[in-house]
């Protein structure tokens, strides 16, 4: 297995001729449903669900990119991580509503950024932190156990997380400030955009960027990719394992806390058990974009996000999930690796 | 002097009861049990009822007779318990002066207790219970399991399943509203209640536009709501109780820009003022504002303001909200008991049959009641109340707005 985009010795993401042939033929289909979806709905609405369908799967992208990173690194499905990201929604409101004590929208421009960024950094600090205490102390100890070991062990962290949450905050739905205002909209066409979709869908790929460049450009990230591919070698030629595994559960984890602050701005309400449903599409993302891929984790969340909402746009909702997981079904039938994941030997 | 006045009282009333004696030769004492949760957090809501049954009954008398409340608490640890309410049934059925009971006030309760009167041929009479398969279709047949045909439990609340459709009057009839667009919860209440209220509503003329169902732990509601929003609904309305998903909708409604119209729901999104945790005003905040929802129970009758007067006098506190419910329901049994005694003897059948007469109407203080055949009221009476934003100190509430009589 090996994690993070294929890459030639200079550390920069290689482009085999074959996957420009796929580009292509993606490109066409998405074409046509785009002009499908125009057809049947109109510009106007077909452009509003094109956003809605947008932010849903930026959320669902910054989640993924944790569960492939960890997968990549240790093939561990950290089925706690979308706990983290429940715990990242809470780590938001608590700053945001309890240490500043904001309750709705901020429209001063220079004061909204400084608080948004603010509270993007305090979240993904914190969040980074549990990440990396929870890999100290609940996996590492298990790093050469039988495989299933830190699997178990991952949902036992899932369930602490959820029950200490419930503890502070109750079993209901606990108000996040939306401090980012609902009625800033574009108009593109006739079709009425909110300026938060743009930020959240932004922010995304800010992030998404950056993973990769860091991935691709720096040392650690270098260490990252050697660790993935061989753990062994890697340690011989001078990797720190520990550091470099640990450094994988810290930017994870962080991703995740940018999620869970972009979900409270969008939804302004967060629950417990929100980690569950999200963190289900995320790793359902990750494996649809071939696990371990970063870039295919990204693009797995965001065609999740499409059909999910392009399924509500015809009229059922009802069958969102079934054909998501229909999806992956058909898709794991041709690809057994996922989308961009790479066929890869025997395996334990 | 307490003392000496307590013990004047006790004189006086030894009097009356030698003097009766004397008249009839022997007053036959009965007893009607009172089975609520009295303690804890139920005792708000509950209490009030137990003090209206127990007017009723010290308001009454029959020659030959005297009648006694038998107070049962089934509340454990502040919150009513099913098998507390069976054991305290059991203890009523066991107890032969005991010739009718009120309660309870929880379905969940009802459920385990009337199998335990219907095997007695006890006559109950819940001032609360709204749940329709404690009556209705197979479900109230099981319950009745031991004595099929002898009905013995009644309630003046009416049943959950006419709150959709009671909601589609109002919101067609009185709000004035033709096109609406409905999401549930896919859940048994939720999917049951917004099926109800979408053919109460095509029924009455209107248009249904957007029909969606998205289950619990749902987040983004904003691709359903954008989808409606190009229908141009008059208003939404939801199936389902907050905690799966009915604030989350109302919240993200302002954020595809269908703020302005109306959201309807029925007493599941009904959950208290915005100062409590979780519940929908809490959840849905400034978008809160413009909705409605429903409750299975009586606001508003005619004779309230004397019934008020009269509790106040009694318990000098003002009367709650199941207060009359549970006044009713004694004036039930006590009248049944009146006609078993013109007719012959007073027996837990003959109080039964009395009391679940078809034909009977029986004069209560929520006006004339009579039951159907298997003990639901003919009041089908659902009361609408609307979010008041400025209410309880601003945190919001709901108000009461007006009663739909359901036919």
């Amino acid at each position: 297995m090996t994690a993070l985009p294929a890459t030639n010795d200079a550390g920069r993401p290689s482009v085999p001729a074959g996957r420009v042939v796929r580009l292509l033929v993606l490109l066409a289909i998405l074409g046509g449903i785009a002009w499908l979806a125009v057809k049947n709905m109109g510009a106007e609405q077909a452009t509003e669900q094109l956003f809605n369908a947008l932010t849903r799967g930026a959320i669902y992208a910054l989640i993924a990119l944790g569960y492939t990173m960890v997968y990549g690194i240790i093939e561990l499905i950290n089925f706690a991580h979308g706990d983290m990201f429940m715990v990242g929604a809470f780590v938001s409101l608590t700053f945001l509503g309890q240490i500043l004590g904001l309750e709705g929208a901020v429209t001063n421009i220079p004061l909204l950024i400084a608080l948004l960024a603010a509270t993007f950094l305090v979240t993904m600090a914190i969040l980074a932190l549990v990440g990396v205490t929870i890999e100290r102390y609940a996996y590492k100890p298990l790093r050469n156990a039988p495989r299933l070991a830190p699997l178990i062990t991952a949902i036992g962290v899932s369930f602490i997380l959820q029950n200490l949450v419930q503890l502070v905050y109750g079993p209901y739905q606990t108000n996040s400030p939306k401090i980012f205002p609902d009625t800033w909209v574009i108009q593109v066409g006739s079709a009425t955009v909110p300026v938060l979709s743009l930020f959240i869908i932004g922010v995304a790929v800010v992030l998404m960027i950056g993973l990769q460049l860091f991935i691709g450009r720096t040392r650690l990230g270098r260490a990252m990719r050697s660790t993935a591919a061989d753990r062994d070698a890697a340690a011989l030629m001078g990797v720190n394992i520990n550091r470099t595994i640990a450094i994988t559960f810290l930017i994870g984890s962080a991703l995740a806390g940018a999620a869970g602050v972009v979900n409270g701005l969008q939804y302004g309400v967060a629950r417990f058990d929100d980690g569950f449903q999200a963190g289900l599409k995320a790793f359902t993302a990750a494996v649809l974009g071939g696990i371990g891929n970063t870039v295919g984790a990204a693009l797995g969340g965001f065609i999740i996000g499409f059909i999910e909402v392009g399924a509500t746009a015809m009229g059922y909702t009802r069958w969102g999930p079934a054909i998501v997981f229909g999806v992956l079904v058909i898709v794991l039938v041709f690809r057994p690796a996922g989308l961009l994941g790479q066929q890869l030997g025997e395996r334990a | 002097m307490k003392y000496a006045r307590v013990g004047a009282v006790v004189a006086a009333a030894a009097i009356v009861v030698a003097a009766c004696g004397g008249a009839t030769g022997g007053a036959k004492p009965l007893k009607i049990g009172i089975s609520l949760p009295l303690s804890g957090s139920s005792l708000a809501s509950a209490g009030p009822a137990d003090k209206g049954a127990r007017l009723a009954i010290k308001d009454f008398t029959l020659p030959g007779y005297t009648i006694t409340a038998d107070v049962k608490d089934h509340a454990v640890n502040g919150v009513h318990d099913p098998q507390q309410g069976a054991k305290d049934m059991t203890a009523f059925a066991a107890d032969p002066a005991i010739v009718g009971v009120v309660g309870p006030f929880n379905s969940s309760v009802a459920k385990v207790q009337i199998p335990i009167s219907n095997e007695a041929g006890l006559l109950q009479c819940s001032p609360a219970n709204t749940n329709p398969d404690l009556t209705k279709g197979d479900a109230g047949k099981q319950l009745r399991a031991k004595q099929p045909d002898k009905i013995n439990y009644v309630r003046v609340a009416t049943t959950d399943d006419i709150q959709g459709p009671a909601v589609a009057q109002y919101g067609f009839n009185k709000l004035g509203l033709k096109k609406v667009a409905i999401i549930d919860d896919t859940e048994t209440y939720g999917k049951g209640i917004a099926d109800a209220f979408a053919a109460e509503w095509t029924k009455l003329g209107g248009q249904v536009v957007g029909r969606e169902g998205a289950p619990k732990g749902t987040t983004d509601y904003t691709a359903i709501l954008t989808k409606f929003k190009d229908a141009a609904p008059d208003a939404v309305f939801y199936g389902g109780v907050t905690a799966t998903g009915g604030g989350l909708v109302r919240k993200q409604m302002p954020q595809v820009g269908l703020d302005k119209i109306a959201y309807l729901g029925g007493d599941g999104i009904q959950d208290g003022p915005g100062s409590v945790e979780g519940s929908f005003i809490n959840i849905a905040g400034a978008a809160a504002a413009n909705s409605f929802s429903s409750v299975a129970a009586i606001a508003e009758y005619p004779g309230k303001a004397d019934f008020d007067a009269k509790y106040k006098a009694a318990y000098n506190e003002e009367a709650g909200a199941y207060s009359a419910s549970g006044y009713a329901c004694a004036q039930i049994l006590l009248q049944a008991i009146k006609t078993a005694a013109s007719k012959g003897d007073v027996t837990r059948e003959s109080v039964r049959a009395a009391g679940v007469d078809t034909n009977t109407t029986f004069e209560t203080v929520l006006g004339p009641v009579k039951f159907d055949a298997v003990g639901d009221t003919n009041q089908k009476i659902i009361s609408l109340y609307k979010t008041d934003l400025t209410a309880a100190s601003g945190k919001g509430d709901w108000v009461f707005d007006s009663q739909v009589d359901y036919k």
